[in-house]
């Protein structure tokens, strides 16, 4: 169980991105956060991978602090060393038993030739070969689907179902809602730098209708205003 | 246009000395001071002047080539390369004057065109996805090595011959080893993402000190055969070569040193590319070399504990 207690973040005092957030994780499942832009969704992520350092609170594995080398990382930016090539990439990340040519068959990556020249859904492919190649037990994506054709998608999707299967605790944000109903076995919804509320399968339709209602309710008046 | 751009130029410019901090900008201040100095009793007579003008059109050239505004300029504004001169005559002004004071008239109107001319380059180098032999050569935990290989290998591979077959001439290896040094200062600008990092499995000692020990094999791989040739035709003036070499050593561990002192994941600092603009200097006015020195001891002891932040499972 990963447990994060009263955890508060911030880049410019005294505004907090995240204000004593306080959230269970339970292990081998599929754990979704979603939230607006500025939600403080990747300020959380960051905080989780001890890259970011917290004000206060505390992030704990079974009573342990959880540490870098339980964990594999997905930033959202899909940043690379420049003028690298993809097999360069993920040769730095030790791991004798992955095949990444057999990987590749399907992502169909030309991994011989130089980052730089991959389009955005590439990036994030090759990305994700390298966090499936860093093979930790707990996975943490931050928008993994974007940029990602519907093929791609499926193809992770099921791959990450695999995953959890085999033991993995996958933390995966998203801005859109419907892709974390179809994969996560929980959802907690982020807002203003706290968990305002967590779902499992069961209330997951109650809680898309609850968010859409609410999001709608805040704007539509407006929208309706401007366009008149 | 010109002014709301000038005035965000401003804003930037403050900011990145307030990150700089008191200490560091009063120690640039003065070195700035003393370079203005040197620009100033150069450029008093021929041929320095000249000497002057060319080292600063070749600085804004690789400025220009290598500004990576350029494609959002282009995009949404049609007044870019106004911009673009108005930027530049803020930098080559101050030296055309200065030269004029000195009645140096013809670098001065040779340096007011090649402003006007840098302007209009639009040239950009194609990048390359060589898998040379040389590639393979270099052990994966060097990426800066393999990625600045790639970028430079078309030059880097025939100055090391013309190097080698004119090593019968007292300049050429001298020459060629200060340039092979020069180069390696490009590849530690970048700042990797943090997985790369965590992918050597070592604490921040060993993880500085494995950087230091392959820049160390590798520029002595390329460096060790020319310094060979040049004692078996100069043996009286054997350590010629090898001081130079000994001093671009010490440049490249100070490098790495600046890097990750300033380093945060996946950015460029401002702080490490002015640090590492004085190491370049050093190479060329040897009196930097002693700062150069004693700032590698002060960043050995900051990029230890910078790293520690990123590395505390390995620690």
């Amino acid at each position: 169980m990963i447990t994060i207690k009263d955890l508060t973040v911030s880049y410019e005092k005294p505004q907090k991105v995240i204000n004593g957030l306080s959230l269970s994780l339970g292990e081998d499942t599929i754990h979704g956060i979603v939230g607006l832009n500025g939600s403080g969704k990747t300020t959380l992520l960051n905080t989780l991978y001890g890259i970011k350092k917290p004000d206060a609170g505390e992030i704990r594995r079974d009573g342990s602090p959880l540490t870098k080398k339980q964990m594999s990382y997905l930033v959202t930016e899909n940043y690379f060393y420049a003028n690298i090539t993809g097999r360069e990439y993920l040769g730095l990340f030790k791991n004798q038993a992955f095949d990444e040519d057999k990987w590749n068959q399907l992502f169909l990556l030309p991994l011989d030739q130089i980052i730089d020249g991959y389009s955005t859904g590439m990036k994030k492919k090759l990305a994700l070969l390298g966090i499936l190649k860093q093979d930790k037990p707990i996975m943490i994506l931050d928008e993994p689907f974007n940029g990602l054709d519907i093929e791609t998608c499926r193809v992770i999707r099921s791959i990450l179902l695999r995953l959890k299967e085999k033991g993995k605790t996958i933390v995966i944000t998203s801005h859109i809602i419907e892709t974390l109903t179809n994969l996560c076995d929980f959802i907690h919804f982020l807002e203003n730098g706290a968990i305002k509320i967590s779902h499992d399968k069961t209330g997951f339709n109650a809680f898309e209708r609850e968010i859409f209602e609410s999001i709608e309710n805040r704007n539509m008046q407006m929208i309706d205003d401007l366009m008149k | 246009m010109i002014a709301g751009f000038l005035n965000i130029r401003i804003k930037q410019f403050i900011r990145a000395m307030s990150g700089l901090g008191l200490f560091r900008v009063v120690f640039l201040s003065g070195l700035l001071g003393f370079g203005a100095f040197v620009i100033f009793m150069l450029s008093s007579g021929e041929p320095n002047s000249y000497y002057v003008t060319g080292g600063l059109v070749l600085m804004l050239i690789i400025l220009h080539l290598n500004r990576r505004d350029k494609a959002f300029l282009k995009t949404h504004f049609n007044a870019y390369r106004l911009l673009f001169l108005v930027e530049y005559a803020l930098i080559t002004f101050p030296i055309a004057l200065v030269l004029s004071i000195h009645s140096q008239w013809i670098p001065s109107l040779l340096l007011v065109a090649a402003t006007g001319i840098v302007t209009q380059l639009d040239y950009k180098p194609k990048q390359r996805s060589t898998n040379s032999l040389v590639q393979r050569l270099i052990p994966s935990a060097g990426f800066e090595w393999k990625a600045g290989i790639r970028r430079s290998l078309f030059y880097i591979v025939p100055i090391w011959f013309i190097g080698l077959g004119t090593s019968f001439f007292i300049g050429s290896v001298p020459l060629v080893i200060f340039i092979l040094g020069i180069i390696p200062i490009g590849f530690y600008e970048n700042g990797e993402p943090v997985q790369m990092i965590l992918s050597y499995e070592k604490n921040s000692h060993q993880f500085l000190w494995l950087k230091i020990k392959l820049q160390l094999i590798l520029y002595s791989a390329i460096t060790l055969p020319l310094i060979g040739a040049f004692i078996l035709f100069h043996t009286e003036l054997w350590y010629i070569t090898f001081i130079e070499y000994l001093v671009f050593i010490t440049l490249h561990i100070f490098l790495i040193l600046t890097k990750y002192t300033f380093y945060q994941p996946n950015s460029k600092s401002p702080a490490a590319s002015i640090f590492a603009s004085i190491g370049a200097i050093a190479s060329i006015i040897a009196i930097f070399l002693p700062i150069v020195w004693l700032l590698s001891i002060r960043f050995y002891v900051k990029s230890v504990k910078n790293l520690n932040f990123y590395l505390d499972d390995y620690n």
